[in-house]
């Protein structure tokens, strides 16, 4: 696992960097805060109603198709690098993998769930 | 031309009988009606008449005879002259039925009349203030409204130099002590009720929505402080999702009562401050209000005059379609790369303005019965270059990398249709309303100073969406070429003005309406003379203000993105539009 | 003298054992020291982006840029960032105020981290996990993380929105560009970054040209940039999920998008114009990292042109180009490329190299042809003569519908 301590040490240092950046411009940075400065901007209004809202259904419909396509195409990456050696039945295998999820997605195409509106 | 359209003007008086009169005032044209006989003659005039189009609604405060009047130009989208007809009524209770139910292009017009002249538009569907605040003390327009800082009713002010010394008024009514409020307001303290009223009636559509299905809608503001809003326009949006499902429009955020500051000025002031309305394109404004007021002192200017009238205003429309392609190309998200390479070619067409008239934006160069300047060395070789050579070229490469580009072309297809029957109704002009299939030109529908004698076609297109919006301007710009050189080429010598230069003119009693073909749209100047130096009324029709009327239309139903597309296409400027 | 860094790096370790440290922890101030090296280098370049990125873009738009301050305008980002030091740190009201904080600061991190697998030349990358290509993909999702927080917390509606809008867009164009980057890892047969570099003794740009472009084309929408900016439309939510950051937040937003551009430039050239490779670069080893800096150069600079080209897709475009064209296209090449390598596999090596590219080049011809035919038939849908004709004199029949 000894590859896997310069990811750790990355992330932490570039962590680091990036907050001593933000620490810096909170040290330097004047504050004056007014009323009118605090509001969240709304194109010079006074914002109307909560800033932080549900999110419209459609989105989810794309999160799920995604959740759908990602996990799956996950699965092909080791066997990518490994198929020569599966032999033909690891190689029809997973054609039909790719077959099955092609089906879902004509499914899902043919359903509307592609749709926008 | 069917049988019932034959029906002529004369006819009008006769057919309402003591409803209808003829105006017989020197100097006016068009009929008196009676304000019950109003919605009757405007239903004969569109459906009988052929006359279509309600150009534009103003009111006139004639304060020494007591009574207010309603004014009504009607035109045929055919081609031809107005018909004017008028409606009188008393100022202490100004009532008017309202048109908005034959005419929508009404809709913002009356609202306009009755925030600033208190003439209530009987039947309105939203008869609130437009420019000014809800809750604002009285109609500005009103001839015995005076403004914090009056002095006079009419410059130049005499109270200035009492003893050969000029005063300003900041000395005479220092900040702050020259507004009077009534005793319990406070200023800090209060609160326009305007958006409390939007918002309800925003959330009156929303409550419709929510119940058949369980999404968040959102109230957002774009604007006034939006950069898709090309200046301070509001505009109030019910999002679903991404989805527009109502939006209304807020202006006034640049309002400064062109009007009341136009009757204050003589008549030449005021062609500086023709500028300030639409300033990308200040050459077309001078034209209108000069075309106005010759016609009420009923002179004409000389043949180079007219010639350098029609050179300056063609390359004023070049140049403002310019802009207006490169910041509908801004909205539709290309990161200013088009704008920059169109707004290159107006800075050309700029350093002409700036040699003939001295300034590049804020041109004034026009005068009545002439301009102000002739060209100065070496300005004519540039403009022969330009419209011969560069021009053509410069714009056959827009047009090579901008139509028909794939993103453009999705974007812009299909998106904020406006029927033709719409436009109309909605007393759209210009580019908007030709790309809609109607080819209604003023220059050629009722020409103006020598456009008849040009060789050029009416960019039409029939579509009504944005992409043929973009294609008019395109095809406009190539028209607006042609006459360029055809003007170029016959350009004559001779005097630029009729007769001397003069401070002060002359303008004989009466009424015109003097309006041009501006790039945006029909810009009209309504002015009315008592005699005196200074314009009775002076009303501007201007073309952003009544496009916007179907904004609301066409935006339904569109994502936000199409919105600030199908915004950025009709092409508005705040300057314009709040006045 | 032909490698510098691997001489540094045998030098100190030599060193340290020689202090009598103990194995393990030589282990861990090695990587310390190199990663604070690597670090430090892409933290320097980011400060040059910002130079860099302005200077381009206004020669493709026909201006000058940045060119008061120092040689050519170079200080102009030294500049910048002090300015952005002394800018007022503005929380709007009803902030959260931890993730408000954090969103910035992951942004950016996300980014540097993902330096960490790229082989940047023969003997230097910061770590070669063997399973580089998932990483890539599992911390590039991070990235996403950090503007859903920063558009949920900033209490803004336009926040909100971008925010959505992002999400959309990256959890869809991460579907084709994983299948991308699958083609270079059944090519190479491993996911290791350095192992694929290795393998490329023919760039794989041209053994899998479409592969290529589709990865193009999801970089560019996972950096949100132009024609897929809709996270950040300038003309429709104004700035979106960075909007209420001001001050060194908004500079590590900013940092952290330029420096992004140009990883997926890196990234670009790691899988598929061969990484360090070139003339010389394997003997060596410091001419690779002035290969790879070129070609991450050079597909940044492709990057950015095409951002400041192109107008802006909707949102419905978007998706649909992504889940209709570009997902069931890259599914159909990497069905093919496996086939294909199965039944290629004991040909001689220029004949596999041909029956990629002429299979891809097949491909293309295909899906140009379909796409032409797609887009004439919607072109025909909008331009019927008959729905528009116009009787005159028109009526006005148009009520005004939106009128209460």
């Amino acid at each position: 696992m000894s590859e896997y301590l310069p990811l750790v040490v990355l992330f932490i240092l570039s962590t680091l960097v990036a907050a001593i950046a933000v620490a810096l411009g909170h040290l330097f940075g004047p504050r004056r805060p007014t009323e009118r400065k605090l509001q969240p901007y709304e194109s010079g209004m006074t914002p109307f109603g909560p800033g932080t809202r549900r999110m419209p259904v459609r989105f989810y419909l794309v999160a799920v198709l995604f959740i759908l396509f990602d996990i799956e195409v996950v699965f092909f990456i080791p066997w990518a690098v490994v198929y020569r050696k599966l032999g033909l039945f690891g190689f029809v295998e997973m054609l039909l993998f790719a077959g099955i999820l092609e089906i879902a997605f004509v499914y899902a195409w043919k359903k509307g769930a592609l749709e926008w509106e | 031309m069917s049988e019932q359209m034959i029906l002529t003007q004369t006819d009008l008086a006769e057919r309402f009988p003591g409803k209808v009169r003829r105006d017989e005032r020197k100097g006016y044209e068009g009929y008196i009606v009676e304000a019950d006989a109003l919605l009757q003659v405007a239903q004969t005039l569109r459906d009988e008449m052929g006359y279509d189009y309600l150009s534009s609604i103003t009111g006139v405060d004639y304060l020494p005879d007591g009574y207010m009047e309603s004014v009504y130009h009607f035109y045929r989208t055919t081609g031809g002259p107005a018909l004017v007809l008028k409606v009188q009524t008393p100022r202490d209770h100004a009532v008017v039925p309202s048109l908005v139910s034959l005419y929508p292009g009404a809709e913002f017009q009356e609202r306009e009349a009755w925030d600033l002249l208190g003439i209530r538009y009987e039947g309105h569907p939203d008869l609130r203030r437009i420019l000014m605040w809800e809750g604002f003390a009285g109609h500005p327009l009103r001839k015995d409204w005076r403004e914090p800082y009056y002095e006079e009713d009419a410059k130049p002010f005499k109270s200035r130099w009492p003893d050969g010394h000029v005063y300003r008024i900041e000395d005479k009514n220092p900040f702050h002590k020259n507004v009077d409020y009534p005793p319990d307001f406070d200023p800090d303290q209060w609160v326009a009720d305007n958006d409390a009223a939007l918002y309800a009636s925003l959330a009156k559509i929303q409550s419709t929505l929510d119940s058949s299905l369980k999404t968040d809608t959102v109230i957002v503001n774009m604007g006034p402080q939006h950069p898709s809003t090309h200046g301070v326009f509001r505009m109030v949006v019910l999002l679903e999702g991404e989805t527009v499902r109502a939006l209304k429009p807020v202006m006034g955020y640049l309002h400064r009562n062109h009007e009341k500051i136009g009757e204050r000025n003589t008549y030449i002031m005021n062609m500086p401050f023709t500028d300030r309305l639409d300033y990308l394109s200040s050459m077309s404004n001078n034209f209108g209000y000069a075309l106005a007021v010759e016609k009420l002192m009923g002179i004409k200017p000389p043949e180079r005059a007219e010639y350098l009238r029609v050179i300056m205003a063609e390359f004023t429309r070049i140049s403002n379609h310019l802009f207006a392609i490169g910041s509908l190309l801004n909205d539709l998200g290309a990161y200013f790369t088009p704008m920059l390479y169109a707004i290159e070619e107006r800075e050309l067409i700029l350093d002409i303005f700036e040699a003939v008239a001295g300034s590049r934006m804020m041109c004034n160069y026009f005068r009545f019965g002439g301009v102000a300047r002739d060209l100065p060395e070496g300005v004519y070789e540039k403009m022969r270059d330009l419209a011969f050579e560069r021009l053509p070229r410069r714009i056959d490469e827009l047009d090579l990398y901008l139509t028909n580009n794939e993103i453009i072309r999705a974007r812009c297809e299909g998106v904020g249709v406006l029927t033709p029957e719409q436009a109309i109704a909605f007393s759209a002009s210009g580019p908007l309303l030709r790309a809609s299939g109607v080819p209604y030109d003023i220059r050629r529908a009722d020409p103006y100073s020598i456009y008849d004698r040009f060789e050029f076609d009416v960019a039409v297109r029939y579509h009504g969406d944005v992409y043929d919006r973009y294609l008019v301007r395109l095809d406009e710009i190539r028209q607006s070429i042609r006459i360029l050189q055809q003007a170029l080429r016959d350009l004559p010598q001779g005097p630029i003005l009729a007769g001397k230069p003069q401070y002060q003119v002359r303008v004989p009693p009466g009424e015109a309406y003097g309006r041009v073909e501006a790039p945006k749209g029909e810009l009209g100047f309504y002015v009315v003379s008592n005699g005196k130096p200074n314009p009775w009324r002076y009303h501007v029709r201007a073309p952003s203000f009544v496009n916007i009327t179907a904004l609301e239309t066409m935006a339904k139903g569109n994502k936000v993105a199409d919105v600030v597309a199908i915004l950025g296409s009709i092409d508005i400027v705040l300057g314009e539009l709040d006045r | 003298m032909s490698d510098p860094v691997t001489f540094v790096a045998k030098w100190l370790e030599a060193y340290l054992s020689g202090l009598g440290l103990a194995s393990g922890w030589i282990a861990v101030i090695m990587a310390a020291l190199g990663v604070i090296a690597l670090g430090s280098a892409v933290l320097l370049l980011d400060i040059l982006l910002v130079w860099v990125e302005r200077k381009v873009v206004a020669r493709f738009q026909d201006r000058l840029g940045p060119n008061r301050l120092g040689p050519f305008g170079l200080f102009q980002p030294i500049a910048d960032v002090l300015k952005l030091l002394l800018k007022e740190d503005i929380i709007p009201q009803g902030a959260d105020k931890f993730v408000y904080n954090l969103a910035p600061i992951l942004a950016l991190a996300t980014v540097i981290m993902l330096w960490a697998v790229i082989p940047i030349s023969a003997t230097v990358a910061g770590s070669e996990i063997n399973v580089g290509a998932l990483y890539i993909v599992a911390v590039g999702a991070l990235g996403t993380l950090s503007i859903i927080m920063a558009g949920w917390a900033s209490n803004n509606k336009y926040a909100l929105l971008g925010a959505f809008r992002m999400v959309a867009q990256m959890i869809s164009y991460e579907v084709p560009m994983v299948i991308a980057i699958l083609i270079p890892v059944i090519l190479a047969k491993s996911m290791a970054l350095t192992d694929i570099v290795e393998s490329q003794t023919v760039w794989y740009i041209v053994l899998a040209p479409i592969a290529a472009i589709v990865f193009l084309i999801g970089a560019q929408a996972e950096l949100g940039r132009a024609p897929f900016d809709l996270s950040e439309a300038e003309s429709e939510i104004v700035a979106g999920y960075h909007i209420e950051y001001s001050g060194m937040k908004f500079g590590l937003f900013y940092a952290g998008e330029l420096l992004h551009a140009l990883t997926f430039g890196g990234l670009f050239a790691t899988f598929f114009l061969g990484g360090w490779r070139g003339w010389g670069a394997e003997t060596y080893p410091i001419l690779g990292i002035g290969y790879f800096l070129i070609k991450s150069m050079f597909m940044y600079w492709v990057i950015m042109w095409i951002k400041y080209s192109f107008p802006r897709v909707r949102i419905d475009q978007m998706l649909n180009f992504c889940w209709k064209f570009l997902t069931p296209l890259i599914l159909t090449v990497l069905s093919i490329t496996a086939i294909l390598d199965k039944l290629m596999s004991g040909l001689p090596y220029w004949a596999y190299v041909l029956g990629m590219l002429l299979s891809n080049l097949v491909i293309l011809y295909f899906v140009y042809q379909a796409v032409g035919r797609y887009a004439r038939r919607e072109r025909q849908r909008v331009a019927d003569p008959e729905k528009f004709r116009v009787n005159f004199p028109v009526k006005s029949t148009a009520s005004p519908s939106h009128l209460p």
